[in-house]
């Protein structure tokens, strides 16, 4: 990486969280404008439901982004922490309330977050020990996992859980929801462990320039593994948490939120390449996105116009951002552009990764 | 010395093997019909060849979509989005405007312009806003989905115009055994297509351009390819392909349905993968891609012979996907791990 670049990359951070804040200015006055009960509390409250699962989700491809990977397994694996723990509530009978409810309930959440936190380390084998590309990798478990999931049962929904269990995804404290709450602590602590530990430096590191990483002694295979356990974790969280709210786990729910989670990684100016990723900005990032689509859906908007306007988004966030980084939208307006990167260091920015 | 012998083994192996894996799928697909035969005999029958046939002509024309794609370096994942709103589109002109009603060519040509235009899109946001492909065709198939269920149609629709309703049961096989299995006239479209892909990948400039993408696209510059044109080419071939195998597909079942398509990338992908591609560019061929399809073609069908729930099909092609990978993904550990970097940078100079 080449000076200027490295450059590029530390001015970044803050002037994509700057856009990043002005667009969610805009969303919220536009939207504010067009819908009398956007800005009440009601609309917030039920905005903060669906946040949860969505920010939990994007901090996982967030993860994995950051070591330049990618983790297209995230909603399979939420359906898995899901799916198993509503089997064990369906098998014991434990839908009834009774003294032991909140003890079997929190047991079955973390073997529900182990089985799907399992799945996480197969893609950390399957990327460390078989040198197999994250997207194929994740591509593969994703669909394996799913028809598994499908199979144990039988596509159909699974019903009956205790109302503590419920009480994740539906309940408030002080008017704010309990999900919500669940997410500010799993973001607190990624955020913690990716600036502040030193594994979350050596993460960092790899992503940026694994050969580097790798002749300054690091462990790269242990790193990554790490990784995706760490993004299996939250999307099992976000999967609990999925199951809560729709008091049902199915393999069918949430297919669309891979899609979701890279718009807002992207909004959030995370780095696809890896080296860099901001857990405010996810945060920020996840609450605009949910903020567009819960006023297109006040102002008369379907799913599908909502699946358009992510695409557009998508594209035009990370094409704004290539942009600036070649200098096109800042200073060099008059100037005739480079028709070719400059310096050999600068074909990094190729694409087809 | 021990590099040496190594080198001479798997040379010998490498050519049984076939360049890009055909030997191994060939072996594959043999020992699966063996198998499978031994479990259900009615396997062997003309009418699994006529599925298996049914099945692929329209994947292989997803495939080579794909698999340009693939050797380019990049990945593409909105083809199936192209092909459904393609195939979907030219049904709901038909029916509503009588355009290209009466001609199922006339389908197949404004197909490949939504297709053109579909893949320029793409080709808009990887070659010209330099967007990582994987990110790019997410949002490209959010995009393309999208518009077809917001403004184009949601309706299930069973009637076709003429044209291509009798397009639709034009057979070029019929096997009267126990029920009627039939094998579409789009079988031999579908095989000049691949002949085409295939002379044009190893034959002409453009062909050898898209490997060397792939290869390195750096040095594809210096060596005076025009790479930004190519790329726009890619997935201008990539978008076309994809709406042809869409109206195949939509043509074949008889019954249009926008909901269709877009989520089974993944057999696609896997058939391309299997098939000896490489998701880093630069490798692949036309044979191994369509060996890649007719086997998990093969498994499916398999798999519903034997009886087993539909579920199960998803896992299988998700196992054989991570297997196929893993397989090749080893031998390239193996040459890694014979040496140091620098070693291999010796071995590569020389």
């Amino acid at each position: 990486m080449s000076d200027a670049s490295t450059l590029i990359q530390r001015l970044m951070p803050e002037r994509s969280l700057l856009r990043l804040a002005a667009f969610a200015i805009v969303v919220m006055i536009v939207f504010s404008v067009m819908s009398k009960p956007f800005l009440s509390v009601i609309n917030f409250q039920s905005m903060g439901f669906q946040v949860a699962e969505v920010g939990l989700l994007s901090l996982a491809v967030m993860l994995s982004m950051l070591t330049g990977g990618i983790d297209l397994s995230i909603v399979s694996i939420a359906s898995v922490s899901a799916i198993v723990t509503s089997q064990l509530f369906a098998a014991t009978g434990a839908s009834q309330s009774s003294a032991v409810t909140p003890v079997l309930t929190a047991l079955f959440i973390v073997v529900g977050m182990l089985a799907g936190t399992a799945i996480g380390l197969v893609n950390g084998l399957l990327i460390t020990r078989l040198h197999i590309t994250p997207i194929l990798a994740t591509l593969g478990t994703m669909q394996l996992i799913n028809g598994l999931m499908v199979a144990w049962t039988n596509g159909q929904a699974i019903y009956g859980m205790p109302d503590i269990f419920l009480a994740i995804g539906t309940g408030t404290v002080f008017l704010v929801p309990v999900a919500i709450i669940v997410l500010m602590a799993a973001a607190l602590l990624t955020a913690v462990f990716i600036n502040r530990t030193a594994t979350g430096l050596r993460l960092k590191l790899v992503g940026a320039n694994p050969t580097a990483a790798r002749y300054s002694g690091l462990d790269n295979d242990r790193v990554l593994t790490l990784t995706y356990l760490g993004s299996a974790l939250l999307a099992s969280l976000a999967g609990i948490i999925i199951a809560s709210r729709a008091a049902s786990a199915s393999a069918d729910y949430g297919t669309s939120y891979v899609l979701v989670a890279i718009v807002v990684c992207m909004l959030a100016g995370v780095n696809p390449n890896g080296g860099y990723a901001t857990v405010t900005g996810v945060i920020v990032a996840a609450f605009t996105l949910q903020m567009v689509a819960s006023g297109l859906n006040q102002i008369g908007w379907n799913a599908f116009h909502y699946q358009i306007v992510q695409g557009v988004l998508l594209i035009a966030v990370i094409g704004l951002n290539t942009l600036s980084d070649q200098g096109v939208l800042s200073g060099r307006l008059g100037r005739p552009r480079l028709r070719r990167p400059p310096a050999p260091g600068a074909a990094t920015s190729e694409p087809g990764s | 010395m021990t590099t040496v012998t190594s080198a001479a083994r798997r040379f010998r192996i490498s050519r049984l093997r076939g360049s890009n894996n055909e030997g191994v799928l060939v072996v594959a697909i043999a020992v699966l019909a063996i198998v499978v035969g031994l479990f259900s005999p009615s396997f062997w029958s003309v009418a699994t060849l006529l599925n298996v046939g049914t099945n692929s002509l329209e994947n292989v024309v997803f495939a080579m979509a794909v698999l340009i794609v693939i050797i380019s370096g990049g990945i593409d994942v909105s083809f199936m989005a192209i092909g459904i709103f393609a195939g979907y589109s030219v049904i709901v002109l038909g029916n509503s405007t009588g355009i290209a009603a009466d001609s199922a060519w006339l389908g197949f040509v404004i197909a490949i312009a939504i297709g053109l235009a579909l893949g320029l899109l793409n080709a808009f946001a990887i070659a010209g806003l330099r967007l990582p492909t994987l990110i790019a065709t997410l949002g490209t198939q959010g995009i393309i989905r999208g518009v077809m269920l917001a403004f184009i149609g949601r309706k299930v629709l069973p009637t076709y115009p003429p044209g291509l309703e009798s397009l639709s049961t034009t057979y070029l096989f019929t096997d009267h055994a126990a029920i009627d299995t039939r094998l579409n006239v789009m079988i031999i479209p579908s095989i000049m297509i691949c002949v085409a892909v295939s002379l044009m990948l190893r034959y002409t400039l453009v062909g050898r351009g898209i490997f060397a993408i792939g290869g390195d696209a750096e040095s594809t510059r210096r060596a005076g390819f025009p790479v930004t044109g190519l790329r726009v080419l890619i997935y201008l071939m990539a978008g076309a392909l994809a709406a042809v195998a869409g109206l195949m597909h939509v043509t074949q079942v008889r019954l249009a349905n926008p909901y269709e398509l877009v989520g089974g990338e993944l057999d696609v992908i896997a058939a391309v993968v299997l098939g000896g591609a490489s998701i880093f560019g630069g490798k692949g061929s036309v044979s191994g891609t369509v060996l890649g399809v007719v086997l998990i073609a093969l498994i499916k069908n398999s798999l519903i012979l034997l009886g087993v729930p539909g579920a199960w099909q998803r896992a299988a092609v998700g196992a054989l996907l991570l297997i196929g990978v893993s397989a090749q993904a080893i031998s390239a550990v193996g040459r890694r791990r014979r040496g140091t970097i620098v070693q291999e940078e010796e071995e590569a100079a020389a």
